[in-house]
């Protein structure tokens, strides 16, 4: 009559794993649908010559790399403007989220409402946003260039000429989108204990100094998060660019994202489109892969 | 030379007064403490001090130029934070460097008196380590060398030693009280630790509710609080204080009181159990605590509140026992009716 407890036959450990792999199952299979599925699928397609038109499609290998990277000059020029997009936007944006978050995340008179004010455009459909500014960057009536007259300078025709245009949709998507940022900087500067500027200032240091050496260094890991989400959302900009240029003046704002749409569904060269896709995907995982190299070198 | 001298010092947020005016002086090399109940105002005195909050009211002067409005790294304080405050991102080296750094000291001076600081810490071993690598003790020790290095004149601690256990606490005390003597400089500390404060101190401010209470060596406070409040302040277990009724005029005249005494006050080793009949109080024994060194002993007293007694450990007490107490007169603690002691 010995009845030895019987454990289960299982290791609490691997009881562990079973049931963490069950909770993480769903989110796991949705994941691999809707996100692996599609990227495996894009590759697929950049390898075929297929018209989504006439449903006729076959495979050309790599084909559709070489013609972007050798034979068309405008996949060159498209690149470039993505890059000067996000050269243009990335810097602007970060210093004026940066600079907004040290004058705002202080309980100073007024700073709940300026913060509200710069955040409302990221809550903003991006349509509205973009036709509104659309109207005020108008040539003769826009309210920008009447603002300007009246202190004697005479606008250029902001969006119909290929710098001016450039510089505009960089300007107003960094006032789209620099609330988000500006509200991450001030989320960690304010988990920056008062006490270590306090022990600063004790000890000698000017709100510069305290600055450079206490609170940037503390800001690193924000700043490391906000550049990688603001280089990949400025290389993705589409709808921006769509709504307010088109793409033109002469291809000046055609950029990446806007030229797979274009090539994909008003032209359906779709193998050809998603080629450019994956090359804007490597594009971004490389430059993020770099951003964290550097951050880890760095410490 | 640092001479503290505080006039009317007040302070207020809003609406709020939080310091009521305090009139101090702390004496160039003295040792002063801060003491008082949670949310007396202690850190804010202090930081008022440093120059961290401004003075609503009144005048702060250090060897009589006043500091009002003078920035706090002018004023000649360093401080010691309860948090320690280390950066996180320095090295041990870096942090206790980074004052002299920013006040443009040359490589070579840094490079000594951080050494200095470093052998005098026993902090050698550690110096390329990150705070978060440090043990509490040793962040404190870090701390007390980041505000040595910049040689001020005085020194403010904030509850430096609340975070640490209490062996470590004792240790780092004796550390503290070897400094002061070492470096013979003014130093204000703020504790809510009567030990510390009994044991490092020349002389003890007894705050409550943004006013002081009393002023004085350990040993005024101690023998001759000023007030009910000091009385049970310091001390522990605290003095028992008893109200003198109608009934019982008769203790009055057997310890010698003043007519106006309306409370007294015994603390509770100065009680001695006597033969049946022969005390002042008699007392039914609740429960008998045994600390090792000596007993505490709860007794329920007629017509007062609960007493706690201190005797030694051998004295054989059960519980439910009536006891008879006794005090000498010279150990009995007189107050008026506004709480204020009597001679
Ligand atoms: N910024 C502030 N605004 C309003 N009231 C404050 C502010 N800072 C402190 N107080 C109030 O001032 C009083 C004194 O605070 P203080 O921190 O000096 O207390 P303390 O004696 O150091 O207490 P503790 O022993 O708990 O550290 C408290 O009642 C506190 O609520
Ligand atoms: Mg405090």
């Amino acid at each position: 009559m010995s009845a030895a407890i019987k454990g289960p036959s299982l290791t609490l450990k691997a009881r562990e794993a079973i049931s963490g792999w069950l909770f993480v199952s769903p989110i796991l299979t949705g994941f691999m649908i809707f996100f692996v599925g599609p990227l495996i699928a894009v590759f697929y397609y950049s390898t075929t010559e297929w018209n989504l038109l006439s449903q006729q499609s076959h495979f050309v290998g790599m084909e559709n790399y070489v013609d972007a990277l050798t034979r068309n000059d405008t996949f060159w020029n498209v690149l470039v403007n993505s890059l000067v997009f996000a050269a243009g936007l990335v810097p602007l944006n970060m210093l004026l989220a940066l600079g907004l978050a040290l004058a705002l995340s202080r309980s100073v008179r007024g700073a709940v409402f300026f913060r509200t004010v710069f955040f409302a455009p990221v809550i903003t459909s991006a349509v509205a946003w973009a036709i509104i500014w659309t109207f005020l960057l108008q040539h003769e009536s826009g309210a920008v260039n009447r603002a300007l007259s009246v202190i004697g300078i005479n606008g250029p025709n902001w969006l119909h000429e290929p710098h001016w245009a450039m510089a505009s949709v960089i300007f107003t998507r960094v006032l789209k989108t620099v609330g988000l940022n500006m509200i991450l900087y001030i989320a960690a500067l304010q988990s920056i204990p008062r006490d270590y500027t306090e022990a600063a200032r004790l000890e000698g240091a000017n709100g510069w100094e305290i600055f450079r050496r206490i609170t940037w260094p503390l800001l690193a890991p924000t700043t490391l998060v906000i550049m990688v989400i603001t280089v990949v959302g400025s290389l993705k900009v589409f709808d921006h660019i769509y709504l307010m240029t088109g793409g033109g003046p002469q291809n000046a704002t055609l950029v990446l994202a806007f030229y797979i749409y274009e090539q994909g569904f008003k032209f359906f060269n779709t193998g050809y489109a998603s080629a450019l896709a994956v090359i804007l995907f490597v594009l971004i995982l490389a430059l993020t892969i770099l951003q964290t190299i550097l951050k880890a070198a760095r410490k | 030379m640092a001479k503290l001298h505080l006039k009317e010092l007040r302070k207020s947020y809003g609406t709020v007064d939080v310091i009521k005016g305090i009139d101090l002086t702390i004496e160039d090399g003295e040792f002063c403490v801060f003491i008082g109940p949670s949310g007396c105002g202690k850190s804010t005195l202090l930081r008022m001090i440093a120059g961290l909050e401004d003075i609503t009211g009144g005048t702060f002067e250090i060897d009589g130029s006043r500091m009002n409005d003078i920035a706090p790294a002018k004023r000649g304080v360093a401080m010691v934070f309860q948090s320690y405050a280390l950066y996180p991102h320095l090295s041990v080296y870096e942090n206790i460097a980074f004052g002299l750094k920013v006040r443009k000291t040359s490589a070579s001076e840094i490079k000594t008196r951080v050494g200095e600081a470093v052998t005098m810490l026993q902090l050698e071993k550690l110096t390329e380590r990150y705070p978060r690598e440090l043990s509490g003790g040793q962040r404190q020790r870090v701390a007390i060398g980041r505000a040595i290095v910049g040689q001020p004149q005085t020194f403010l601690f904030d509850e430096p030693l609340s975070n640490l256990d209490a062996e470590l606490r004792v240790h780092m005390r004796t550390q503290i009280s070897e400094l002061h003597q070492r470096l013979k400089r003014t130093m204000i500390y703020v504790t809510h630790d009567q030990v510390e404060a009994m044991t490092l101190a020349d002389k003890i401010v007894l705050l409550r509710d943004g006013r002081i209470e009393q002023v004085g060596t350990p040993h005024d406070l101690y023998e001759r609080p000023q007030n009910l409040f000091a009385a049970q302040f310091i001390g522990a277990p605290k003095m028992n204080i008893f109200k003198l009724t109608d009934e019982c005029q008769n203790l009055r005249e057997n310890l010698k009181l003043d007519r106006n005494a309306h409370y007294f006050g015994i603390r509770p080793d100065s009680f001695e159990i006597v033969q049946p009949g022969e005390g002042i109080l008699s007392g039914k024994v609740r429960l008998n605590e045994y600390l090792g060194n000596a007993c505490l002993i709860h007794a329920d007293i007629e017509g007062h509140d609960p007493v706690i007694l201190e005797q030694p450990v051998g004295t054989k007490i059960t519980t439910g026992t009536t006891i008879s107490l006794n005090a000498k007169a010279d150990n009995v603690h007189a107050f008026a009716k506004d709480g204020n002691r009597i001679a």
